[in-house]
C-alpha cells in the first residue's frame, strides 16, 4: 500500500514539475477573443475543435499552436490541408464535394461550392436562428468558419496586441490591424509587433535560439505594457491545463478503481478494496484540482454554465461516496462514486466539444455574491439527490436479494434517508437562495419560471417522500423507488428547463440533449418499477 | 369531539401534506411545461395563482393559490400535535416554523405587493410607476392656463359591458371591448357614421395575446354619448396613439389617453446617462447601469442602478430591468417594485437552515450506520 502512496505522490510530483519546469512558450502568448484573453494554445484547440472536431491534428502529427502557427507562415499549404469536418453529406453534396469515407476537406476545396451558394447564405442569415434547419445551420456555420479560417490566416482574427492605455477602448488590436489597415502603433505595441515578427521569421528558418529569445522579448514587453494587467503566470495555467487533460486522468483513475472493485469481489476483498478506494480519491483530487484552476483563470465560482455544473456535480457525487465509503467500507460508496464520476466525465466530455468551456457571462450573471452562493447550494443539492438516487437504485437491487429486515439493508435505508435529508438541507436553500438573488436582481423573490419551478420540483419530491415516509405511506422500498425517480425530476430540473427555453418543438427530438433526457427518462422509469415490482412479477411467473 | 379530534387528525396529518405537495408537483410540471405555448404570465394566472382552474372548461381543479393555503394550514396546525413536541425534535419544530414563517411571507407577498415599469429617456424625469397588467383610461383636458388636467378611470371601471356615468362631464361611456392585444388596420370602405375619430379610418382588431404580456398592445372600444349630436358614437383608444381624438366637453378641449395604470411615487427620478458595457468583441453584455438624481423635496441625490445593485427608498425598489436604444439618446426601463413580504425569505431560509442543521447533526450517528 505505501507503495502505491508514493507513486502517486510521484504521480503528482511529475504533475507540479512540468508545470513549473516549461517556460514562457508561443502557446501562452495571450490574444482577446469572444470577450476574454486567452492564450493562443486555447484559441487555436477552439478554432481547431470547431473546424475539425478534434483538438490537434492526428493525421499530420500536429498540436493545434503548431497547425496555426503552420498556416500563418504557410497560408498555400494550409489552405490545402483537409482540416474541415463536414458530417453532413448534403451539405458537402450542396457544394459539389465527393463524400468521402473520413469526410475532411481542405478549404480550397470548400470554397468554390461556397461561392455558388452565397445567395442561399444570404436567406439563411435572414432567418431566424431557431427556424434553421439542421442542414442551413451546418452550412451556415460552415461558411462562418471558412470566413474565420480565412481571418486566422492573414492575423486578422488574431488580436495579440493590448490597446494604448490612453484610449478608452478595452479592444485589443490585430497585427492586421496595424500593418494593413494602418494603425499607428505606440512604443509598447510597437515593441510587441517586432518581437511576433522576429518570432515568425526565425520560426520559418527554423532557428531555435532566436525563437526563444524572441518571446522572452515579448514577454516582458507584455508585462511591462502600460495599463494592462497580463497575468503570464494564469496564461501558462491555462495552456498547460490544456495540456494535461486533468479531467481525463481522473477518469482513467475512477475506472481503474472500479475495476479493483470488481476484482475485490473475487479475490482478496479487504486490500483490493482499499487499492480502489485509494485510487477514487486520488481521482477526486485531479478533480477537484481541475476545478480550482479554472476558477483561478476566470475568477469565478466553481459553477457558472451547464458544462461546469456537471464537472461540479460528479465532483459532489465523488466527494459524498469517499465520505460513505469511510464509514461502510464494504465497496458501496466505491461503486457509487466510480460508476456515476465515470458517467458524468463522459457528459461533460460531450459537452466540451462544443467550443471553449471558459466563455464569458451575459450582464445578469455576472460577479454577484447570492448567485455565487445559490448556484454552488443548488448544484451541490443536485449532486446529493443524484447520490441518494444512486443509493435507492442499490437497495432496490439488494432487496431483491435479501429479506426485508435484514441488517445490510436497514442500514443502506439509513444512509438513504440521511442522503436525502442533506439532499434536502441543499436544494431547499439553493432554491430559497435563488429567490433571493432574483429578489436583489429584479425585486421579485419568486415568479414561477422555468428555471425556479425545475428546482421547486426537486424540493417539493424530496420533502413529499420524506413525509411519505414518516407518514407510513411509503415503506422503506417505496422510499428508495421515489429517490430513484427522484433522479428523472433532477435531470428534468437541470437539462430538461433549457430544452424548453430554446424551444423543444422547433427541436424535436432531433436535439441530443432531449433525445439522451428522453432515453434516461425511460430507462430510469422501467428500470426502477421493474426492480420493485420483480419480485411480484416473478412469484406470478412461478404460480403458473 | 369524536368529528372534531378526527377532523384535526386529517388537517394536520403528514398524509395530507404528502398528498398536497403531489398535487403542488403535478401543478408545477404542468404550469412549466404551459409556458412554452401561453407564456410565462398566463400560466401563472391560470395556474399558481389562482384558487381554482377549468380542465376542458367544465372540471374545476385546485389551483396554486389553494394548495398553498392548504399546506400553510396543514403546516400551522401540525404545529399543535404534541407528538411533536420532543427534545430530539427540536430540529424538526424549528424546520417547520421557519416553513410556516415562509408561506406566510408568500401570501403577504401575492396580496400586497406590486410592481411596474418606470420608463425614463436620458434627460428626461419622471415621478410614476407603469403597471406591468393594469390599464387605465384618461380624460385629459387642454384647456386649463398653465397645467393638463387629468381624470382617470381605474382598470375595474373598464371591463366589457361596463357603462359609467359621469355627472362631472355629463357624458355616458359604455365599454364595448376592452382587448388585451390589438392590430390595427385601415378600412378599405366608408363607415357608418356612428364611428368617430381614429375609427373613421381605421379598424382596431383583437389578436392572441403575446407570451411576454409587456409586449402587448392593449386597446378599447367605447360608446360615448352625452358629447353633442355630432360627437356621439364610437371611439377606439389603443396603448401608445399617436394623435388621440378629441372631444368638446363643457367648452373645454378634451384628449383621451389609454395607458397603462400610474402610480404616482412621493419623489421623482431624472435619469442623468444610460450606460451599457459589452464585453469586449462580442455582442454578449457585460453590465448595464443608469445614473441617476433622486430628486425629493427638490433636492436631488446623485445614485447608480446596476445590474443586481438596484436603488431602495421608501419601501420602493428599483432595479435596471432594461433598456431602448435611442439614436441620439436612451432610455432606461427600471422595474420597481414594492413587496412588504420581501423580508420573510431571508428570515424564514435563516431558520429553516438552523432547524435543519440541528437536526442533521442530531441524526448523524445514526446515518453513518456501519454495515454490522
Amino acid at each position: 500500500m505505501s507503495l502505491f502512496r508514493s507513486k502517486i505522490i510521484f504521480a503528482l510530483l511529475t504533475i507540479v514539475s512540468i508545470q513549473t519546469l516549461s517556460g514562457f512558450d508561443i502557446g501562452d502568448i495571450p490574444l482577446q477573443d469572444e470577450g476574454r484573453i486567452k492564450p493562443l494554445d486555447t484559441f487555436a484547440r477552439n478554432h481547431l475543435l470547431a473546424f475539425y472536431g478534434k483538438r490537434s491534428v492526428k493525421e499530420l502529427d500536429l498540436t493545434a499552436t503548431d497547425w496555426l502557427m503552420n498556416l500563418i507562415l504557410d497560408p498555400q499549404t494550409g489552405r490545402d490541408q483537409r482540416v474541415f469536418n463536414i458530417r453532413n453529406p448534403e451539405v458537402a453534396s450542396s457544394l459539389f464535394l465527393e463524400w468521402t469515407s473520413d469526410h475532411k476537406y481542405s478549404f480550397n476545396e470548400i470554397v468554390p461550392g461556397l461561392s455558388e451558394q452565397s445567395s442561399l447564405l444570404g436567406i439563411i442569415d435572414q432567418k431566424d436562428i431557431n427556424s434553421r434547419t439542421i442542414f442551413e445551420k451546418q452550412l451556415y456555420e460552415l461558411s462562418q468558419n471558412i470566413l474565420r479560417f480565412e481571418e486566422i490566416s492573414y492575423l486578422k482574427a488574431l488580436r495579440f496586441i493590448p490597446p494604448d492605455h490612453h484610449t478608452r477602448s478595452e479592444e485589443w488590436l490585430s497585427p492586421f490591424d496595424f500593418i494593413l489597415n494602418g494603425f499607428p502603433a505606440n512604443d509598447d505595441q510597437e515593441k510587441i509587433l517586432n518581437s511576433l515578427q522576429v518570432y515568425l521569421a526565425s520560426r520559418l528558418s527554423g532557428e531555435v535560439l532566436k525563437m526563444d529569445s524572441a518571446l522572452t522579448v515579448y514577454r516582458s514587453a507584455l508585462s511591462s505594457f502600460p495599463g494592462q494587467d497580463i497575468d503570464i503566470n494564469i496564461l501558462e495555467k491555462e495552456t498547460w491545463m490544456n495540456r494535461a487533460n486533468l479531467f481525463y486522468i481522473s477518469l482513467g483513475l475512477y475506472l481503474m478503481a472500479f475495476i479493483f472493485l470488481s476484482f475485490s469481489w473475487m479475490v482478496r476483498p479487504i486490500f483490493l478494496n482499499r487499492i480502489s478506494y485509494l485510487l477514487m480519491i486520488s481521482g477526486s483530487i485531479f478533480h477537484a484540482y481541475a476545478i480550482y484552476i479554472r476558477m483561478h483563470i476566470m475568477g469565478r465560482p466553481p459553477v457558472s454554465t451547464v458544462y461546469e455544473s456537471i464537472i461540479f456535480v460528479s465532483f459532489i457525487i465523488m466527494v459524498l461516496a469517499i465520505i460513505l465509503e469511510y464509514f461502510r467500507k464494504d465497496g458501496l460508496g466505491i461503486f457509487v462514486g466510480t460508476v456515476s464520476g465515470s458517467i458524468f466525465h463522459y457528459i461533460g466530455f460531450s459537452y466540451a466539444s462544443d467550443g471553449d468551456t471558459l466563455g464569458m457571462l451575459v450582464a445578469v450573471l455576472n460577479s454577484n455574491f447570492w448567485l455565487a452562493t445559490h448556484v454552488t447550494t443548488i448544484t451541490i443539492g443536485y449532486g446529493a439527490s443524484l447520490m441518494a438516487g444512486c443509493v435507492g437504485h442499490l437497495y432496490l437491487i439488494q432487496a431483491l436479494r435479501e429479506n426485508v429486515n435484514s441488517a445490510s439493508l436497514k442500514s443502506i435505508f439509513n444512509n438513504l434517508f440521511g442522503i436525502t435529508l442533506l439532499a434536502l438541507f441543499f436544494t431547499l436553500f439553493g432554491t430559497i437562495l435563488g429567490g433571493i438573488w432574483a429578489d436583489q436582481s429584479w425585486g421579485r423573490f419568486w415568479g414561477w419560471d422555468p428555471k425556479e419551478n425545475g428546482a421547486l420540483l426537486i424540493v417539493l419530491w424530496q420533502l413529499m417522500m420524506i413525509h411519505m415516509r414518516l407518514s407510513g405511506l411509503a415503506r422503506p422500498a417505496e422510499f428508495a423507488l421515489g429517490m430513484s425517480l427522484n433522479n428523472i425530476i433532477v435531470a428534468l430540473a437541470w437539462f430538461g428547463v433549457n430544452l424548453l427555453q430554446v424551444g423543444l418543438h422547433s427541436y424535436g427530438f432531433d436535439d441530443g440533449v432531449a433525445r439522451s433526457l428522453f432515453i434516461f427518462i425511460v430507462f430510469e422509469t422501467l428500470f426502477c418499477f421493474g426492480v420493485y415490482y420483480w419480485p411480484n412479477i416473478k412469484m406470478r411467473f412461478e404460480s403458473r | 369531539m369524536i368529528v372534531k379530534t378526527s377532523l384535526m387528525k386529517i388537517i394536520t396529518s403528514p398524509k395530507v401534506f404528502s398528498y398536497t405537495v403531489l398535487w403542488l408537483i403535478v401543478l408545477v410540471f404542468f404550469g412549466t411545461v404551459a409556458q412554452k405555448d401561453i407564456g410565462l404570465y398566463a400560466s401563472q394566472v391560470r395556474y399558481f395563482s389562482s384558487y381554482y382552474f377549468l380542465i376542458g372548461g367544465f372540471l374545476p381543479l385546485p389551483g396554486g393559490r389553494l394548495a398553498l393555503l392548504l399546506m400553510t394550514i396543514n403546516l400551522a396546525s401540525s404545529l399543535f400535535n404534541e407528538s411533536l413536541w420532543k427534545v430530539k425534535k427540536t430540529g424538526i419544530i424549528i424546520v417547520h416554523l421557519g416553513g410556516l414563517l415562509l408561506l406566510l411571507g408568500g401570501g403577504i407577498t401575492a396580496q400586497f405587493s406590486t410592481e411596474g415599469n418606470m420608463v425614463i429617456a436620458e434627460g428626461e424625469t419622471s415621478n410614476h410607476v407603469d403597471d406591468h397588467f393594469d390599464m387605465e383610461l384618461a380624460f385629459v383636458n387642454t384647456s386649463r392656463d398653465d397645467s393638463l388636467e387629468y381624470t382617470v378611470f381605474d382598470a375595474p371601471l373598464l371591463q366589457d359591458g361596463n357603462s359609467i356615468n359621469y355627472q362631472k362631464f355629463g357624458i355616458q361611456i359604455d365599454v364595448i371591448s376592452h382587448m388585451g392585444n390589438v392590430r390595427i388596420e385601415s378600412r378599405i370602405s366608408p363607415t357608418e357614421s356612428i364611428y368617430k375619430g381614429f375609427l373613421k379610418d381605421f379598424v382596431i382588431l383583437p389578436i392572441q395575446p403575446h407570451k411576454e404580456a409587456t409586449q402587448n398592445r392593449p386597446g378599447i372600444i367605447l360608446k360615448l354619448s352625452g358629447l353633442s349630436e355630432e360627437e356621439d358614437g364610437i371611439y377606439g383608444i389603443f396603448l401608445g396613439q399617436r394623435t388621440p381624438d378629441t372631444f368638446d366637453i363643457n367648452g373645454d378641449l378634451f384628449f383621451t389617453e389609454f395607458r397603462r395604470k400610474r402610480t404616482y411615487l412621493p419623489f421623482s427620478i431624472n435619469l442623468l446617462d444610460f450606460e451599457k458595457v459589452m464585453h469586449p468583441g462580442t455582442n454578449v453584455a457585460k453590465s448595464f447601469s443608469s445614473e441617476i438624481n433622486l430628486i425629493e423635496d427638490s433636492i436631488p441625490r446623485r445614485v447608480l442602478i446596476q445590474m443586481n445593485e438596484p436603488l431602495r427608498h421608501r419601501g420602493y425598489t428599483f432595479f435596471q430591468a432594461s433598456f431602448i436604444d435611442g439614436l441620439d439618446n436612451e432610455t432606461t426601463v427600471l422595474a420597481a417594485v414594492k413587496n412588504y413580504g420581501r423580508l420573510f425569505p431571508y428570515v424564514s431560509s435563516i431558520i429553516m437552515c438552523i432547524g435543519l442543521l440541528i437536526h442533521l447533526l442530531m441524526r448523524l450517528p445514526k446515518m453513518l450506520e456501519r454495515q454490522k
